[in-house]
């Protein structure tokens, strides 16, 4: 049973098949809207409404961040959240390392609001001239690198979606299958707040994280069989879950 | 002057089309290890995402399938680890292939994998033992 919402499934199908439609057609039309702005080197922003409210802030074509009520901001307490540095340390570490660690920070938040902005059911409204947001780091990203990253975690979702998508209600497994297992900090920090019910998208908000990246992180407590979907069965004999590849994931994109 | 031809380097490769990485600036980051006798492509992956951060290559269209590559096989050894619950931590892989070795190494050793440094090498032109302590130093200068 798919995790996909049932109108959201029905409209992928019918998408396919209606004349002049195309899979995800409503997202092909903001993504060609986000180009005319891209290729006439706009400055400002093109707001968002609906589903998922939020906005994408271009500077001379390039895109310097995007926002999405869906998703979480750059991280409030530093690069705890990220797991870029341990638990509590705020502050960047030295060197080449902090400086990289900054950037991704900064990056983050945007390329996971994008994807949000291209998968939910939203409709932009007028592109408007506005100040940039204040947002510490932020570096401008053109608009193809952010479509094609966004365009390749899609898919990697969309294998995840026959077991987990964002908003499927997971929930700790007391029963643990192996005498000892190890997990990260970053899966020990989900672990102990999914408690009865939580949704990956919920425990990103709690704690700063992507959406994209906790989600991953929530497949992987399935995986281990430290969490479960409940009332999912997943089929025996072809492996207990959908498997998730970073390398399918680019040749379905691509079509090959 | 050596750092100097270095990020000239860099700043040639990065300009290949073709290449679509998140942080493009970040190369410079990586112009150490251009100098590793045999060196083909380098780059940084986020490992929570897959996503690349910075690259640095030669060969159109090599960073975002070797760059997924990468990330699959790290993400199947950490789910291996957790599943044994072995007290050790990940610190790095080593491929060979028939022309080359692909070197992946977590920029920080930690309890898991952050981001990840893939190295590819020209096998006929890498001393592999060299070049992994070179990786090894680069990783430990690197974090700081």
């Amino acid at each position: 049973m798919s995790q996909v919402p049932k109108l959201t499934r029905a409209r992928q199908l019918a998408g396919s098949v209606w004349p002049g439609r195309t899979v995800d057609g409503y997202s092909n039309l903001i993504v060609a809207r986000l180009r005319r702005l891209a290729a006439t080197q706009s400055t400002g922003m093109l707001p968002f409404a609906g589903h998922c409210e939020g906005g994408v802030f271009f500077q001379d074509g390039l895109v310097v961040y995007a926002e999405s009520s869906r998703t979480p901001g750059r991280p409030a307490g530093g690069l705890a959240p990220l797991g870029l540095v341990p638990g509590g340390t705020a502050d960047l570490p030295p060197g080449p390392f902090g400086k990289l660690a900054d950037m991704l920070a900064a990056v983050e938040p945007t390329v996971d609001a994008t994807v949000e902005l291209l998968s939910s059911e939203s409709r932009y409204a007028k592109f408007r001239q506005a100040g940039l947001p204040a947002v510490p780091g932020a570096r401008p990203i053109p608009l193809e690198t952010l479509l094609a990253e966004a365009a390749r975690r899609r898919q990697v979702l969309r294998q995840l979606s026959v077991t987990l998508t964002a908003d499927t209600i997971v929930v700790r497994d007391t029963r643990l299958a192996a005498p000892r297992i190890k997990v990260t900090a970053p899966q020990w920090a989900l672990l102990s707040r999914i408690g009865s019910g939580a949704t990956p998208r919920g425990l990103a908000m709690e704690l700063g994280r992507g959406v994209f990246a906790t989600t991953i992180e929530t497949y992987r407590l399935l995986v281990l069989r430290l969490a479960s979907v409940p009332g999912y069965d997943p089929p025996r004999g072809r492996g207990e879950h959908a498997a998730m590849s970073f390398t399918r994931a680019l040749s379905e994109e691509r079509g090959i | 002057m050596a750092y100097g031809f270095l990020f000239g380097v860099v700043t040639s490769l990065c300009q290949a089309e073709g290449v679509t990485v998140i942080l493009p600036d970040a190369a410079e980051l990586l112009a150490p290890v251009t100098g590793i006798d045999g060196f083909r492509l380098a780059c940084l992956i986020d490992a929570a995402t897959g996503m690349v951060v910075a690259s640095i290559d030669d060969q159109e269209n090599t960073v975002p399938r070797a760059a997924a590559g990468a990330a699959d096989i790290v993400n199947v050894l950490a789910l291996m680890n957790g599943g044994m619950a072995t007290e050790e931590t990940f610190e790095d892989v080593m491929v060979t292939f028939s022309d080359s070795f692909y070197l992946i190494r977590p920029l920080r050793r930690a309890t898991e994998p952050q981001i990840l440094l893939l190295l590819i090498l020209d096998r006929l032109r890498t001393n592999l033992a060299m070049a992994h302590r070179s990786v090894r130093d680069f990783c430990a200068s690197f974090a700081g």
